[in-house]
């Protein structure tokens, strides 16, 4: 190969780098500019057809043909987020109005590539353009969003679901997800259903009804979603404390609400998971610890006690935690600090000194 | 002329011969390194602008209690801006965090200020050693701040032994390793957990570590940007940008990044300590533990990933004396060496795929070895010219068009870094980057490609030293 040649390719690729540079500044800029321009443009528009009252099909036609560029959608996302905020009722209405167009667009936008298809349901949730009575028709262009493999497609989408409130839904999503060959974050699944703006409680019994049918992985996002939701579901989550047929996920899960919601019936299994001196089942000894705090007898405490003389760092961590939450002195714990395991001593010692040193401050 | 006088014909011939093959590994190595660079700015590029586009349209999960994270501060001889950095720590836009700074045994009032400014108390705290390192002499805690800071004045023992120490010793089950006197940017936190929100195998996530100088930051927002009034700071700005941020994103296409800067970097607390932790023995600790993770994961079959988040920035002051710089890049050089030398067992094994053909095969040519090819091309130079077989012109034409080469690619990189994080950037700062990418390539790459050849002068002496070089605050309001 003459070396020439070498030389023009590296000079055809500075031009095309060059070319490349300066389209991006000019696009960039230009993008911006057009922003700006149409956000004026769309405020004039609504601001007259608010104050008019009367919404006319030229300007359903001019939205529609308008907002198919994603440009322009963030155009009217900026124009509506400042209407919004001064004509909250009006803005409201005039989403119902233009729900034809809404339901256009979504299936349009879903159909784009992935980055351009996450955003419509962003605008869906953010502005909520769809309720239970009108989304029936535009739920499938949801669903498709949920298998895509764009995380920000399926968590845009699922909160476009949750916004619309209706808990049949939201399963069908949920079961969608559980479906997908991809990871999504059990977190993002708990959180999001926090923001459902339906009957919770209607939601929540029938995630009961298909708990069994989710993954692991699902089961324990619904039931962490449940223990924020509220502490009314003792027996599904007993059920599941008592069980060993249930993956232990599950079952740290249940411990874990037991920890937050008090249940008698669910206290002679906690103890029994602390007791227990399973090492390579640690991780119920440790998530029970912490559960105990919820429960003041003397009988927690001596269990309680002792566990501050576990191998497994994390088990003693807990129990001195639990012991320090049930509001033992020095005084209560004297045989503790006299005693033989200095591990122990010195683990409580540290919670009771710090509960001391930082009375008003965190746990 | 000359020629006659040096060498007889056989000689001659001898030496014409050599210069042939020289020239043709030359070419082969050359169109290696155009190519990597080339294809790593696009890709770092487009990843850049495809970010930009999501972020603009919503393609975002920003939670900032999804992971929560210890921060872990190594500090020696800091106390001039530990105080100033750990509040800026503090007022990061995160929930859920905790502080832990280490000192390690400063012989200046590093911890006493620290103890002042944050109402610390003594306590005395168990820590499970679950990696090796030095002895605490005493532990503070404050919780007066947002978040839990915790401080451990432990034994000297390097940053490695730090880092350790912070390990051992933070809650959480991801921490960050940093400076103490680098800056992390408000959102730098959420930014970095992305990558973990996103899959569940991801072990590590380096951060962007961008040099702060000239640049004024407020509660960790940028509220002025400029290129660095000193031209050395100023040309390590354009480097960085091409060298680091654009080959990483390349690396981290397809899992292959090998270094994550010790400033800034995310790490899953469980899998580090699964391999044995910071290794107190090399100078690159933050490189070494990076290709240690990968060798230790593939080995034990464990699925795993290690990102970088180009959107997760630290500023740092860049050296900006040339002794400074030096000593800087002889560090990294010989942690480079290290580290190579120690997971030698990557090379050429199938095993770990691209990160031994091609990451480890990049480190090994184009970072460990390319200073003693660059001065070895330099010589052959000098030998063909007294030999009278070197066309001048055509060499001072390709050199030319290498140098044009590199900067174009160096400021696309650096125009695609500064567009898509919206910083606005004067013209005389660009006139300056568009100057100054000229020299950095020429003058200062060979420069350095001394300084990195002759590292390994003198370097058992300085093995486990701190690496300290004269750096001025950051510019914090």
């Amino acid at each position: 190969m003459k070396v020439e040649i070498l030389i023009y390719g590296y000079l055809a690729v500075c031009v095309a780098m060059i070319i490349f540079n300066i389209v991006c500044i000019f696009l960039f800029r230009h993008n911006d500019n057009q922003i700006v321009l149409y956000s004026n443009e769309f405020k004039n528009r609504i601001t007259r057809h608010i104050k008019s009252g009367t919404v006319d099909d030229g300007h359903a036609q001019y939205l529609a043909k308008k907002l198919r560029r994603a440009r322009n959608l963030m155009a009217f996302d900026v124009t509506l987020g400042e209407l919004d905020a001064e004509y909250h009722d009006e803005i409201k209405s005039y989403i119902r109005e233009m729900t034809p167009v809404f339901v256009e667009l979504t299936r349009l936008y879903s159909h784009k590539n992935e980055i351009q298809a996450a955003y419509f349901p962003y605008i869906i949730e953010k502005y909520r353009l769809f309720d239970s009575e009108n989304a029936g028709v535009i739920i499938d262009s949801l669903y498709e969003l949920i298998k895509s493999p764009s995380l920000y497609s399926r968590e845009n989408a699922l909160h476009a679901v949750y916004s619309i409130g209706n808990s049949k839904y939201v399963i069908r999503a949920l079961e969608i997800v559980n479906g997908n060959e991809f990871y999504h974050n059990k977190k993002l699944i708990t959180d999001g259903l926090l923001s459902f703006t339906g009957d919770k409680s209607e939601l929540n019994s029938l995630i009961w009804e298909k708990m069994d049918e989710f993954s692991v992985e699902m089961q324990t996002a619904l039931m962490d979603y449940i223990r924020f939701c509220g502490g009314d579901y003792d027996n599904e989550m007993l059920k599941r404390l008592k069980s060993d047929e249930y993956d232990r996920e599950i079952r740290f899960s249940a411990i874990r609400y037991f920890g937050k919601y008090h249940c008698d019936d669910a206290y002679e299994q906690l103890v029994k998971f602390v007791s227990a001196n399973d090492e390579g089942n640690w991780e119920y000894e440790a998530i029970g610890a912490f559960a105990l705090a919820n429960y003041p007898c003397e009988r927690t405490v001596d269990v309680l006690k002792s566990k501050l003389g576990s191998r497994v760092w994390y088990v003693r961590f807990n129990a001195s935690q639990s012991l320090e939450r049930l509001g033992l002195e020095y005084a209560d714990l004297l045989d503790v600090f006299d005693g033989d395991d200095r591990y122990a001593g010195e683990m409580m010692r540290y919670r009771l000194d710090r509960k001391k040193l930082f009375a008003k401050g965190e746990t | 002329m000359l020629r006659n006088i040096l060498f007889n014909d056989a000689a001659f011939e001898f030496v014409k011969v050599f210069l042939e093959w020289v020239e043709a590994f030359f070419v082969i190595y050359l169109i290696g390194y155009s190519t990597f660079l080339f294809v790593a700015v696009v890709t770092g590029s487009s990843s850049l602008y495809k970010k930009r586009r999501q972020e603009k349209l919503k393609n975002t999960i920003n939670r900032d209690y999804f992971v929560p994270i210890s921060i872990i501060v190594p500090a020696f001889n800091e106390e001039v801006t530990i105080v100033e950095n750990v509040r800026s720590l503090l007022a990061l836009d995160y929930t859920l965090y905790e502080i832990v700074v280490v000192d390690d045994g400063s012989s200046d009032a590093t911890s006493q200020r620290l103890i002042r400014a944050f109402d610390m108390k003594p306590i005395r705290r168990p820590i499970q050693r679950k990696i090796m390192c030095q002895s605490e002499e005493f532990i503070y805690e404050s919780v007066s701040g947002k978040v839990p800071l915790t401080l451990i004045r432990k034994k000297n023992g390097g940053k490695a032994d730090s880092l350790n120490m912070g390990i051992n010793a933070c809650r959480y089950p991801y921490f960050i390793c940093m400076d103490a006197d680098s800056v992390l940017q408000y959102d730098s936190l959420s930014k970095i957990v992305k990558p973990v929100i996103e899959d569940a195998n991801v072990v590590a996530v380096g951060g962007a570590v961008r040099p702060a100088n000239s640049v004024q930051i407020d509660r960790g927002r940028v509220i002025n940007y400029k290129l660095p009034s000193n031209v050395l700071a100023c040309m390590q700005v354009l480097e960085y940008d091409r060298s680091f941020l654009a080959s990483r994103i390349l690396f981290d296409k397809f899992n292959g990044s090998m270094i994550i800067s010790g400033a800034f970097g995310l790490f899953k607390k469980d899998t580090v300590i699964a391999a044995g932790g910071y290794d107190h023995s090399t100078m690159g600790e933050d490189m070494e533990l990076v290709v240690k993770l990968h060798e230790y994961c593939v080995t034990n079959e464990q699925p795993y990933s290690i990102k970088y988040a180009t959107d997760a920035v630290c500023w740092s002051q860049a050296p900006e004396r040339l002794i400074d710089l030096c000593k800087q890049r002889k560090r990294w050089h010989l942690g480079l060496f290290q580290t190579m030398l120690k997971h030698r067992k990557i090379f050429a094994n199938p095993k770990f795929g691209a990160v031994s053909f091609v990451s480890y095969f990049y480190f090994l040519i184009y970072e460990l070895l390319s200073p003693f090819i660059e001065i070895f091309g330099i010589l052959t130079m000098v030998l063909a010219f007294l030999v009278d077989l070197i066309n001048v012109p055509f060499m001072l034409l390709f050199f030319g068009i290498y140098a044009v080469f590199g900067s174009i690619l160096t400021l696309t990189a650096f125009f695609a870094r500064t567009q898509t994080i919206d910083l606005k950037i004067s013209p005389a700062d660009t006139l300056k980057a568009v100057l100054l990418c000229l020299f950095e390539i020429t003058l200062l790459r060979f420069v350095m490609a001394w300084v990195r050849a002759t590292a390994f002068i003198g370097y058992k002496k300085k093995r486990l030293n701190w690496g300290r070089i004269e750096r001025k605050k950051i510019n914090l309001k």
